[in-house]
């Protein structure tokens, strides 16, 4: 399963909004989830609460709010922060951003552009290996059990943080979130005893 | 595309098979000829605005109700969501565990997995239809009670006391849970599932089991951009009414 990457968008300007995701629209692996005007109410705590891959600001949408925000969003390392500019943007606005969209640019630069920047987010250490490892079988088992993660710590000598790690991993691998569901990938794979799922407490 | 009333629903259909679920819940019958959605919904009795505002939101997700979200009553909305969660109840959910059923019935192998397939199933259906239960006590009772006592102007206490503890905006949370169980079928069925001599069945297993998620989204969405806007308002109505 390809990582899909999450962009928010930042534009007042419907027709450059709309124009954004007719471009984002041709490229794989990439959607627009929400387009926010700048004068949004708690503006950064809707567009981080999306947790997204990119953001892409258009510094006339949020005026004089600029250097906050971006402030805000640059405390986010996983996040990557795109200006929409103008090439007569200034300089002090320009050195905001570490990716830059350029408006008066055609459509196969803004292409060729988003794909660079995108790029190296889809290449960020995707995990290919789909099968479990020994720990996380291990894990898993005792999910399915019906142990809490504290219980669980306590039983494989491990932070209540590294199993919740292990368990974000086995979901990721497997592309199943529930409990229950977790429990029918193990019994399917007699990774666990159906006898013993049922005397769980 | 906007849907206006002033469109064939024939060519509404053949522009968006989609919406057929909406139209069979509305109750309108097949035969449509070259009526109009104002002509139908006349000769029916229906809210053509409220048809409008539904078949816009199903069939467009960047629709935004609003301009029609006054006009019509909100037990006509009530009833809407009524009439979806027993299709739900009496037909959708009831068809697909007979398929899941069969499956185990016709395998000559791994029966267990497809018996754990039946009861991860059957375990996603109770917690739907308890969430459809808790939404039709508690939730639409509430916002029926609402609506009557705004019409009537008078503000009674424990609906007021409602209207401060328990908000509409507490509800839209709710709806995420059950929607992780349809995604780990589907994602068991589609990675996981140990061959079968029948792929079709499976095929068709699969395919309800989409049909049946983009529908419960529609229906999630309905609740999340029409009825809970319009109770909020309500809500902030009542208050005044002290």
């Amino acid at each position: 399963m390809a990582k899909t990457l999450k962009i928010v968008l930042i534009e007042q300007a419907f027709l450059l909004a709309a124009g954004i995701e007719s471009l984002v629209s041709e490229l794989q692996g990439v959607f627009v989830e929400q387009v926010y005007h700048g004068s949004e109410h708690s503006l950064t705590d809707k567009v981080l609460g999306h947790k997204p891959d990119i953001i892409i600001i258009d510094p006339y949408a949020v005026e004089n709010q600029l250097l906050s925000v971006v402030k805000i969003f640059q405390q986010e390392p996983d996040i990557k922060l795109v200006g929409l500019l103008s090439t007569k943007a200034p300089d002090n606005i320009k050195s905001r951003f570490a990716y830059h969209l350029n408006r008066e640019d055609c459509k196969f630069d803004l292409l060729e552009n988003l794909k660079k920047i995108i790029g190296n987010s889809l290449d960020k250490p995707a995990k290919k290996n789909r099968i479990l490892s020994n720990r996380e079988i291990e894990l898993l088992k005792q999910v399915c059990l019906g142990n809490t993660n504290q219980e669980i710590a306590d039983k494989l000598f491990l932070s209540v943080h590294t199993v919740m790690t292990h368990r974000k991993n086995i979901t990721k691998k497997l592309g199943i979130k529930t409990v229950s569901g977790l429990t029918v990938y193990a019994l399917m794979n007699n990774l666990v005893d159906i006898r013993e799922v049922e005397n769980r407490g | 595309m906007l849907i206006e009333k002033d469109m064939k629903l024939a060519d509404v259909l053949h522009h968006d098979h989609n919406l057929i679920p909406v139209i069979s819940r509305f109750g309108i019958k097949l035969g449509f000829g070259e009526n109009t959605i104002e002509e139908i919904c006349a000769a029916q009795q229906l809210d053509s605005d409220f048809l409008l505002t539904i078949l816009n939101t199903f069939h467009d997700p960047r629709y935004f109700a609003n301009r029609h979200l006054k006009s019509f009553p909100v037990r006509l909305l009530i009833s809407y969501l009524k009439e979806t969660h027993k299709n739900y109840l009496n037909e959708r959910l009831p068809y697909i565990a007979l398929l899941i059923n069969q499956l185990i019935l016709e395998a000559s192998d791994h029966k267990t997995a497809y018996q754990l397939l039946l009861d991860f199933f059957v375990e996603y259906k109770k917690e739907l239809t308890r969430h459809i239960e808790r939404e039709e006590k508690v939730v639409y009772p509430y916002v029926l009670h609402l609506e009557t006592a705004i019409n009537a102007g008078i503000a009674p206490i424990e609906l007021l006391h409602q209207a401060t503890t328990y908000s509409i905006t507490d509800y839209e949370a709710e709806h995420e849970n059950v929607e992780e169980k349809l995604f780990d079928l589907k994602n068991i069925i589609l990675k996981y599932l140990p061959p079968t001599t029948d792929q079709n069945l499976c095929f068709t297993i699969l395919h309800e089991l989409f049909i049946l998620e983009k529908d419960l989204n529609e229906h999630a969405r309905i609740e999340d951009t029409i009825l809970v806007p319009k109770v909020e308002e309500m809500e902030s109505e009542i208050k005044k009414l002290v």
